[in-house]
């Protein structure tokens, strides 16, 4: 397998908290998960982990994200807006919705506006393209479109639907989009459980060490489904999501 | 209308140093002037805080012109390396108030490195209090150091404390240059004109 450098750093990318869309402020319900005090270990912490992977983010982001890089892959802007529509639909607690949101608008200006910088910077560039199912499309059209709906609020824009639509332009494969997204999910839940609780640093890499095999395994389940399969089934989350609106304590958005 | 059309004014300092108290002065005072404002405060930690923040603007500012935004206490990053929620809520403001003049916003309490990203604020002040201790600005911290103006304030307490005013001046002046400071008792007003002056002629006449 050739590694395409674009991508894998695109990937990279996309997968740091240094990438500025404000997911430290999200904690989709685990702050309030810590305010009731359901928490209290790093097993604790692995086993919640490990049902938001396998109930929302499988399920539900990755199948949401998979099927927006193929629309956007194939510059179907209708099918794309109906993936964005369909997710928006299955997310239940308004602060969930919110925190996708904005960061999916912060996420599309961000790299919109350096994708017509990279355009005139690589132009002439031929970048082979890895084993991936990607087609070598630019994806200018159809992000700007994207952005432009986003912009005049005709689609929510939900950040693993921009993630998508960003990856695809850039060369990432479905399954490679779906992997970075999900960890970087899994680790956006671990930095807000260790600033909200008292977890060790050590700790908290352990978990994340033990929630990879269970990363691939929800992407790899869920890369290929349809977007009528999306659907997202955690109650306890979902209550803990809504709780949270009217939570005592918040230091989070979600 | 969105961010880059409304002129954002930056409040950083550590905890209980009086950025609360500095918004609640300058607020009436602007007002007063004629200008629309919107205020966006970071961190105010409960529901509770948020509904006395909005109460306290009740009779000056339309409720959807202040704004909690929580930094998943992170502080320091909402408003310097990723201001992206900060940004997303003065877009509503401009979306909803397109002859907004000027939003202040008030960071969590922070440390004396925190400082204003350039494209969240046009100009920052950094709050101070004097009972935090008379070797603050000596410690040249980039906030103090690097702010478009440093408030010292809880001047009143100068007495209480220990603390020299003349010390803090001399340091004040020896770490800013030529930047300026003030001196502010929030508490009594004092000095909150000359905050306002710096503000005026920087940033809603520049």
């Amino acid at each position: 397998m050739t590694t395409e450098p674009t991508a894998f750093l695109t990937a990279l990318r996309l997968s740091d908290s240094f990438l500025p869309v404000g997911g430290y402020t999200a904690s989709y319900g685990l702050e309030q998960y810590l305010n009731e005090d359901r928490i209290e270990d790093g097993d604790d912490l692995r086993e919640l982990i490990t049902a938001y992977l396998q109930r929302v983010v499988g399920p539900c982001e990755t199948v949401a994200l998979s099927n927006a890089h193929a629309a956007s892959a194939a510059g179907d802007l209708e099918r794309l807006l109906a993936v964005d529509e369909r997710l928006h639909a299955v997310t239940m607690p308004r602060e969930f919705r919110e925190s996708s949101t904005k960061a999916g608008a912060k996420l599309c200006e961000l790299l919109e506006s350096d994708s017509s910088s990279r355009d005139s910077n690589a132009s002439g560039t031929q970048h082979v393209q890895d084993n991936s199912s990607t087609p070598a499309t630019d994806g200018g059209d159809i992000v700007a479109d994207f952005a432009a709906a986003i912009e005049a609020d005709e689609t929510p824009g939900h950040y693993p639907v921009v993630f998508g639509v960003v990856t695809a332009a850039r060369g990432l494969s479905r399954l490679e989009s779906c992997l970075a997204h999900a960890h970087s999910f899994v680790t956006g839940l671990l930095g807000a459980a260790q600033r909200l609780g008292r977890f060790g640093h050590t700790e908290i890499q352990s978990v994340l060490e033990a929630l990879e095999s269970e990363i691939t395994a929800v992407c790899e389940r869920h890369v290929d489904d349809d977007v009528a399969a999306m659907a997202s089934f955690a109650p306890l989350a979902e209550i803990m999501g809504m709780r949270h609106e009217h939570a005592g304590r918040r230091l989070f958005m979600s | 209308m969105g961010y880059r059309d409304v002129a954002k004014v930056g409040l950083g300092g550590p905890v209980g140093s009086g950025k609360t108290a500095l918004v609640r002065r300058l607020v009436p005072e602007l007002v007063e002037r004629d200008y629309e404002v919107g205020v966006i405060a970071n961190d105010i930690m409960t529901q509770e805080d948020a509904d006395v923040f909005r109460e306290s603007f009740a009779d000056l500012l339309p409720a959807d012109l202040v704004e909690g935004v929580e930094t998943g206490a992170c502080p320091h990053t909402g408003i310097r390396e990723d201001p992206s929620m900060n940004l997303a809520a003065i877009d509503e403001f401009t979306e909803r108030h397109p002859e907004l003049d000027v939003v202040l916003i008030e960071s969590g309490g922070d440390n004396l490195a925190a400082t204003f990203n350039p494209e969240l604020a046009d100009y920052f002040l950094f709050v101070i209090s004097v009972a935090e201790g008379e070797d603050i600005p000596r410690k040249r911290g980039p906030g103090v150091t690097q702010a478009d103006l440093l408030v010292v304030n809880k001047t009143d307490l100068a007495p209480h404390v220990d603390v020299d005013l003349d010390v803090i001046e001399d340091d004040a002046a020896t770490v800013r240059g030529e930047d300026p400071f003030v001196f502010t008792n929030c508490k009594d007003g004092e000095g909150v004109d000359g905050v306002l002056k710096h503000v005026e002629r920087e940033v809603l006449f520049a």
